[in-house]
């Protein structure tokens, strides 16, 4: 280990890479992410490489690779993205998932053989929807058939583990409609699968248009409907609803979220990224040239803001990350996680309300948001936010608000 | 100085009649106050009182003006104008010898007017009749000199007329008040005797007091004792109101000032107390003020359990400078600990509640007002009932009386009509009817004061487009078919939510704050059933759907954070809220149940100063 990083930061801790660049910005997507030309990403890979040196731990469990859009890069530069990651983190033989979010437009059979060539085994690519109408409110650039063609671009090219992102309850969007083109989707048999609800993000296009009445959200009940016919819909083709908006074909998950939702350490590069190193967690800039202008003055740290919960808040946290998952929260391992110690854990008294409403069940040591509970998870995550929860280190957190995003598949 | 170059006044008015505009042109014409430190109403200095344009405490101030080559000393002591503050108008007028009586010529006589005439007919305090507002074309002079005279008994045939807005008239004011008010007639030489007539806290300078020297001197260095407590404190120091607190370092019989001892303990000063020498020749204690009536009471419960005593230490201070506020100590099953307070009247309420919030940063949630009911037990003894959660079950008392109030309206004749069928709806009982004038008629009725406190005064606002005033005071108790009303949250009984109201109206009642709760508190993870009863019969049912989808749909590796933060903001959005079982309920929810008036300000509104 390479004495200029955290010794917290441990081997096999995964890795998260944030690549900014779209064609386009999504009218919806509240990520760090901007429209590029060609040529504006020179000189990113090796600025990611230079902040990568300090801050990727080695022998990561996993690599995603998010954005933005990753395959929005020349063949070149996601070459020695990887080559140079490989060389920094050994994750080649380490990483038993490496994943990397795609969009139709730009994932061809010869970009998806490179990928494979560079070690990455998961392929997400974001089709969104199967209506163009809707692809076109959304701001995508993509035709519908290019998602099929990019779909069959990585199966043929060898890809093993595909998954594909898809958001439903879009203003006007019939439930009906939903149905047929998720059926449709699955067809496909992807590996896995994302399916959203939108969601009206601050600052995004979306969000404006709503306030403004031209984007009118689907009431209520109509997302419920849409919720539950999407996880019918997904079981009995045999997907497991893994988490809230997430599902998986025969076991495969996508590890890296997993640890995001168990509350584990993960490293972030790039502008926007965030990481967890132990019970601290750190943002860095949500703008290109700031992030580029620190590396390259060789500031450190990287990041602009960072904090550090108090424990019982560490330890509400990992329980409603926790919830949000099939396998629920195991106390004893929350415990773990935010190192508190049993007699001050106030988390499974609380569990015992909510059980009591039927907002939680309790099976084998676990604690599992119930049917009831699953569209609450949010009213039920609040229970366990510790009361005038505060910062041990306040200072650290610099910037208030910037730390958005980054990971995920989008 | 010389009393006999002495007068001390105040100012009966109505809100909105112009009186502190008047008081403000008597400085600017007396050049009493700088022209920079002039700004509207100089004696509002309470910042709730400046916003909301109302009095609330008695003020002094000392004006200087010329009269026929002589320098005169004229203390104002200001007085509220509404009805919750008859207790202060009451304490500023024994500390004067004259009073104007001000009365807008457009509006006319309101009812609030005729009560604080009363109070200065009654102290024989000589009274100078004022019409304002001589500018607006609609003024009719004389036809409300004639309503002075009918409704008070006083002649106004020289009353004088005024523009307080424009200053024309203000001069005579001032001689007037020279020329028709008696000086005060203490001797200067004389063993001390000065009347604390207000009391307010410094937190620098400890307390300070406001007084009136009825006979005697007092000077800087004095050693001073207080009558009533006999505690003794040093004269640190003696001045005027001009009308920053000036030094002067002596006041004499007849003036009006302040004295400050750092005096740290709420309880050495009381209000009504006689100061004189510790070492002089004895005199007389001064007749003092008579115990308040406290017409509304009502709890105040801290949000956060630990700051029961810092708003035991905020009721004392603001007790201090309000003699008029009581409190002790309460609990409740769904609030905790407490404080039930006894009030003047409503607005007297929210001021208190408001200045505790502003000046003493609680953060508290308050019940809903209640009068003071009166239980007969078998035996034939009397027990006071100051809430719904004290009244015993109905088999364990005989009666269950009422504190019922003579009211006195006056309105425009057109209104008459509406305005008896709202005392009507009111339980009101009719005792008579009397023209003032041509057109302006006093309405008088007996109405318990429950109804008055609900939302009577907002319906006579209402219905009479604003013409309509209204005074009140308690006559008595009376026995009428009360019941408690009881309110469930979730099957648990709410005993802040529960009321004594009329067997007729309950179910009424009963629905209306079912309705107002259901709009009020916020979708729960699961169904609230809600419930009004009356012993175990349920009158009215509502319930609250749970909520059905509150999910973000993406949560990954940054996202957590600013998700937290998210949730803790939304969390943070519940922090005036009671948790009763398991349902959470607004501070909004418990002040919705006042009724109409919680909407609408009851009588905070109007304006008037």
């Amino acid at each position: 280990m390479r004495p200029d990083r955290d010794p917290a930061l441990l081997p096999g801790t995964p890795l998260y890479v944030h690549v900014p660049f779209c064609v386009a910005k999504c009218h919806y997507c509240d990520f760090y992410s901007f429209a590029a030309e060609t040529g504006d990403s020179s000189g990113f890979v090796d600025l990611l490489l230079r902040e990568a040196s300090t801050r990727a731990a080695d022998h990561p469990r996993t690599v995603f690779v998010g954005g933005g859009t990753p395959t929005w890069l020349p063949a070149a530069e996601l070459r020695a993205l990887f080559d140079g990651l490989e060389e920094l983190t050994g994750f080649r033989s380490s990483a038993e998932e490496v994943s990397v979010e795609c969009n139709p437009e730009s994932l061809d059979e010869a970009k998806a053989e490179l990928l494979l060539e560079l070690g990455v085994n998961r392929f997400s690519i974001g089709f969104q929807s199967l209506r163009p109408e809707l692809l076109e409110l959304f701001g995508r650039v993509h035709q519908v058939e290019q998602s099929f063609d990019a779909f069959q671009a990585a199966r043929s090219a060898g890809a093993e583990e595909i998954s594909v992102d898809m958001i439903y309850a879009s203003p006007g969007e019939k439930l009906e409609t939903w149905e047929s083109d998720l059926s449709q989707v699955l067809e496909l048999e992807p590996n896995h699968l994302s399916a959203y609800n939108l969601t009206f993000e601050e600052g995004t296009a979306f969000e404006q248009w709503r306030r403004t009445g031209a984007l009118i959200p689907q009431v209520e009940d109509l997302e419920l409907q849409f919720f539950w016919r999407t996880r019918e819909i997904l079981e009995e083709a045999g997907y497991s609803p893994y988490e809230i908006s997430n599902f998986s074909l025969n076991g495969q998950h996508c590890e890296h979220n997993l640890n995001y939702w168990e509350n584990g350490s993960y490293s972030g590069l790039g502008p926007s990224a965030v990481g967890k190193v132990g019970h601290r967690r750190m943002g860095n800039p949500r703008s290109y040239g700031k992030w580029a202008e620190r590396i390259r003055a060789g500031e450190s740290p990287i990041h602009e803001w960072e904090e550090t919960l108090a424990p019982l808040d560490r330890l509400g946290e990992t329980w409603w990350l926790g919830l949000r998952t099939k396998t629920g929260i195991d106390p004893a391992r929350a415990r773990a996680v935010a190192a508190v110690d049993v007699f001050e854990d106030p988390c499974e008294r609380i569990a015992k309300g909510l059980l009591e409403h039927g907002l939680l069940v309790h099976r084998d040591g676990c604690w599992r948001l119930s049917d009831t509970g699953l569209p609450l998870a949010d009213a039920v995550a609040r229970q366990f936010l510790t009361p005038g929860s505060g910062r041990e280190d306040s200072d650290a957190d610099r910037t208030e608000g910037s730390s958005s995003c980054s990971t995920a598949e989008n | 100085m010389d009393p006999k170059h002495i007068r001390n006044f105040s100012i009966i008015a109505h809100i909105d009649h112009g009186k502190s505009t008047l008081a403000d042109r008597m400085l600017e014409v007396t050049g009493s106050v700088e022209k920079r430190d002039m700004r509207a109403q100089i004696l509002d200095d309470m910042e709730l009182e400046r916003e909301r344009g109302i009095t609330i405490k008695a003020r002094a101030v000392t004006i200087f003006h010329e009269y026929k080559g002589e320098k005169y000393q004229l203390n104002l002591i200001d007085t509220p104008g509404h009805v919750d503050f008859h207790y202060e108008v009451e304490k500023s007028l024994q500390a004067c010898e004259g009073a104007l009586l001000l009365v807008d010529a457009a509006q006319g006589v309101a009812a609030q007017t005729v009560a604080n005439a009363y109070l200065a007919v009654e102290g024989d305090l000589a009274i100078v009749p004022v019409l304002n507002k001589l500018d607006l074309v609609h003024a009719r002079p004389d036809e409300v000199a004639q309503e002075i005279e009918t409704s008070i008994g006083i002649d106004a045939t020289d009353a004088l007329p005024v523009s307080a807005k424009t200053g024309m008239g203000v001069k005579e004011v001032l001689d007037a008040v020279i020329e028709r008010m008696p000086a005060p007639d203490g001797d200067p030489e004389a063993p001390l005797q000065a009347l604390i007539f207000d009391a307010v806290y410094d937190e620098f300078r400890g307390i300070i007091v406001y007084l009136r020297v009825v006979a005697g001197t007092i000077a800087k260095g004095d050693k001073i004792v207080m009558m009533g407590s006999g505690k003794v404190f040093d004269a640190v120091e003696v001045g005027a109101f001009r009308p920053k607190m000036t030094k002067t370092g002596v006041l004499s019989a007849g003036e009006v000032g302040y004295f400050i001892s750092n005096i740290k303990a709420l309880g050495d000063v009381k209000v009504g107390d006689t100061m004189t020498h510790s070492k002089g020749p004895e005199v007389e204690m001064l007749p003092g003020y008579r115990e308040p009536t406290h017409m509304v009471y009502a709890d105040f419960y801290p949000t956060a359990a630990g700051d029961f005593e810092s708003l035991r230490e905020a009721l004392e201070t603001l007790c201090l400078s309000d003699s008029s506020l009581c409190f002790e100590p309460v609990t409740s099953d769904a609030l905790g600990f407490g404080f039930r307070c006894g009030f003047l009247g409503l607005l007297h309420m929210e001021i208190v509640q408001q200045r505790l919030e502003r000046e003493h940063d609680m953060d508290m949630i308050q019940t809903a007002p209640t009068v003071t009911y009166m239980i007969e037990l078998a035996n034939g003894t009397q027990q006071e009932i100051h809430s719904p959660g004290q009244l015993p079950e109905p088999d364990k008392f005989e009666k269950l009386l009422e504190p019922i109030a003579r009211v006195t309206i006056l309105i425009p004749d057109e209104y008459v009509g509406v305005m008896m069928q709202i005392c009507n709806d009111h339980r009101g009982i009719y005792v008579r009817q009397e023209y003032l004038s041509e057109t302006r008629v006093q309405l008088t009725y007996d109405v318990p004061l429950a109804e008055i406190i609900y939302d009577f005064y907002d319906k006579l606002k209402s219905s009479t487009r604003g013409y309509g005033t209204l005074n009140y005071e308690l006559t008595g108790f009376k026995q009428d078919e009360l019941v408690k009303l009881r309110i469930l949250v979730n099957r648990d009984e709410v005993d802040a939510l529960s009321s004594i109201i009329h067997k007729d109206q309950a179910e009424v009642r009963g629905r209306g704050v079912i309705k107002k709760l259901r709009k009020e508190i916020p979708r729960h993870m699961f169904e609230v059933p809600l419930q009004a009863a009356v012993g175990s019969r349920i009158i009215a049912r509502e319930s609250i759907a749970a909520l059905r989808k509150d999910v973000t749909a993406k949560c990954y590796g940054g996202d957590i954070s600013r998700k937290r933060k998210l949730l803790e903001k939304q969390k943070a959005g519940k922090r005036r809220m009671r948790q009763i079982g398991s349902v959470e309920i607004p501070q909004k929810a418990f002040l919705s149940v006042l009724g109409s008036t919680a909407d609408s300000k009851p009588s905070g509104k109007s304006g008037g100063k």
